[in-house]
């Protein structure tokens, strides 16, 4: 019981009133980020990584969990409410949530998101909470070959199986495992793919990427194709506080937070296959099939809770391992860098402390988020009207600020226009950005241990396999890569809805 | 209207050329990677700084051919859809020249007139080029500017170049 006592001094740490405070500035921030098309948590969590230097490594990590947990109730606002899709992860919930949004329902639509995601989220923590250390144990006794595994699996599954071009997924993903080759080699001291240019001698930052892909990447795609016009809103109506709102809901709540959370841990295949799955599973046991796709409750609340849960499910192989799985993950990685602090199995003996508050800062995060996105749900319809000019100006303003108080020197200006422009074209031609950011982050990783190894075998590449652990993950990969071959031929459309 | 359109987005001419570039590019960083991974000089641990920086050259090699086939084929690649797109609707170039050149002018002017300035210019040019009035932008660019300026200076502790502004007590940290 020993993980139970250091929850609760976990939360009598987040409990203090100072952190109270940034967890609420998290998903208060985490659920602005999350209404606004054009910014995400990934971006956000970059931009602020740099401002946050000055706190301590405990408060900034609270700051950003809850921005992360924010950012996707934030999402199932907008795309309920706006007039036209969005991310991929939420799309499910566009298509009914939106369709109960127009039929005057929409009240029910945003309570049956917001408390679902509190359901999936406060389950998907305990479940967290009880398996972390359980595994962290177990993976202390991990060695480099079966990171590497763990490593590859990651790169596969981020850049291979989602996405619609596993091609481009991949050639994504060398484009971040390039970029992270830049700079001195820690092993050798010499430096590699510098050009000679001083300032790419430390590397390139990795908030200056994940901003350049994410915030001027997506304000320059944007624009290209912007939609001009006042930002149509569907009005909220309607009342969701009623017997059948429960009775319909309930259920799928559950059962998404089940789907959910084993893919966000594993990971095959992030929040977009989540949601898909507890979607279908929805419309095959509802009593209700005719109402899909005209605005079935269930099936917001089902997507919704698998999102929530699968989000959390990420936070597993990142507390644990070290591995994350998705561009805000990812990003996260580097914060607990920036303190010096690796994220992996030592996490849990080294930082105990700090590692406790965060998790019970998640269970604080999301009952805040549940206060801030069904009373307060008023405030954020407002945000979602920001004018475009104004929001994508301020995007643009603020990346390149965040960006210049990483060193205070222009050069990194220059690299974040360099990178915003490949992200640009990235997103007009189907290159998903996560696995650069993922590579960008692993990369260096990965090549460490792929040396530890070889060292450790004298040169013997086939250490890098036999090792039992390591043999099964392959295998398990092959296995995953195989089906998603298969289901990429089969997959039938999102249907079309129009009207 | 009709909406979660999947392919119904008109493809333009150039589309197919651009695709070509790109992962022409793609492979072209992996023939880079490879060659430039030649002269890193062999260490002493059993694999090198050399070994990695080939197989990413190779990876690069390989999906950027790739995509080249693909495009060769007919299959191009799907561009990313979002609230704030029209998918519909032609590629405006001119506004996203507009925002590079804002960019760039933001980073000369950091070191020559200070960062409030530079930061005005940015927000304003960027949210004109977008559609906004510009009597309603100029105002909202100054005062923004000048808040994150302050804010920077007393609340953070890091400063931003004051540039015009040196000397000016709250602006310039």
């Amino acid at each position: 019981m020993g993980s139970l006592t250091a929850l609760l001094e976990g939360f009598a740490t987040a409990s203090q009133p100072e952190y109270l405070l940034y967890a609420l500035l998290g998903v208060t921030l985490g659920t602005a980020v999350g209404v606004l098309p054009g910014i995400g948590p990934a971006m956000t969590v970059a931009l602020l990584l740099p401002l946050t230097y000055s706190l301590e490594p405990t408060a900034a990590l609270i700051i950003f969990a809850g921005i992360y947990y924010g950012g996707m109730y934030g999402g199932s606002t907008t795309s309920i409410l706006l007039n036209t899709p969005g991310e991929s992860s939420s799309i499910v919930t566009a298509l009914e949530g939106n369709r109960m949004a127009r039929a005057g329902r929409g009240a029910a639509a945003l309570a049956t998101a917001a408390i679902g995601s509190f359901v999936a989220g406060t389950i998907a923590t305990v479940l967290l909470t009880a398996l972390a250390p359980t595994i962290a144990d177990v993976a202390v006794t991990l060695g480099p070959a079966d990171y590497v595994a763990l490593m590859v699996v990651a790169f596969a599954t981020v850049a291979a199986l989602l996405g619609s071009s596993p091609v481009r997924g991949l050639a994504s993903l060398g484009v971040g495992l390039f970029l992270g080759l830049v700079g001195t080699d820690t092993l050798s001291g010499q430096q590699r793919f510098t050009l000679g240019v001083p300032t790419l001698a430390d590397g390139i930052d990795v908030v200056v990427v994940a901003v350049g892909v994410f915030a001027v990447g997506e304000a320059l795609y944007v624009a290209s194709r912007l939609r001009h016009g006042p930002v149509e809103v569907v009005p909220v109506g309607g009342k969701w506080f009623t017997g059948e709102f429960w009775r319909r809901s309930w259920k799928p709540w559950l059962r998404g937070t089940f789907i959910g959370f084993p893919i966000g841990t594993v990971p095959a295949g992030g929040a977009d296959v989540s949601t898909f799955l507890s979607y279908a599973a929805e419309k095959k046991l509802s009593r209700h099939k005719d109402e899909f796709g005209r605005g079935a409750i269930e099936g917001v609340a089902g997507p919704e809770a698998a999102n929530n849960a699968a989000a959390a499910g990420v936070l597993v192989p990142l507390l644990t391992l070290g591995l994350p799985t998705t561009a805000t993950a990812a990003v996260i990685v580097a914060a607990f860098q920036s303190y010096g602090i690796q994220p992996g199995p030592l996490l849990f003996t080294n930082n105990s402390a700090m590692v406790w508050a965060l998790i019970a800062s998640l269970y604080i995060g999301n009952v805040m988020l549940l206060v801030l996105n069904l009373p307060l749900v008023k405030i954020w319809v407002k945000v979602l009207q920001i004018p475009r000019p104004y929001l994508y100006a301020g995007i643009l303003l603020f990346a390149a600020l965040g960006t210049y108080a990483v060193n205070f020197v222009v050069d990194d200006l220059v690299v974040l226009l360099i990178i915003g422009v490949v992200g640009f074209f990235m997103r007009r031609h189907g290159y998903p950005v996560a696995p650069l950011v993922v590579g960008l982050i692993l990369g260096p990783m990965a090549e460490e241990q792929v040396r530890r190894t070889l060292q450790i075998s004298e040169g013997d590449p086939t250490a890098l396999v036999t090792s039992p652990f390591a043999a099964a993950a392959y295998a398990l990969l092959a296995v995953a890569l195989a089906v998603a071959a298969v289901l990429r031929r089969r997959r039938p459309r999102v249907p079309t809805p129009t009207g | 209207m009709s909406r979660v359109t999947t392919d119904a987005a008109p493809r333009e001419a150039s589309a197919k050329v651009e695709e070509y570039v790109f992962g022409g590019l793609v492979a072209a960083l992996g023939v880079f990677t490879l060659v430039d991974a030649g002269s890193i000089a062999a260490t002493r641990d059993a694999v090198g700084a050399r070994a990695f920086p080939y197989a990413v050259g190779v990876l690069l090699l390989v999906t950027g051919v790739a995509a080249v086939v693909a495009t060769a084929r007919g299959r191009l690649g799907e561009a990313e859809d979002g609230e704030d797109v029209d998918t519909g609707v032609r590629t405006d170039w001119l506004t996203v020249a507009k925002l590079v050149a804002l960019l760039v002018a933001h980073l000369v002017l950091i070191d020559l007139v200070g960062w409030p300035v530079a930061a005005a210019v940015l927000f304003f040019g960027a949210a004109w080029a977008l559609g906004a009035v510009w009597w309603e932008a100029l105002p909202i660019a100054v005062v923004l500017a000048l808040v994150v300026q302050v804010v920077f200076a007393s609340g953070l502790g890091l400063s931003l170049p004051a540039g015009v502004f040196e000397g000016v007590p709250l602006l310039d940290g």
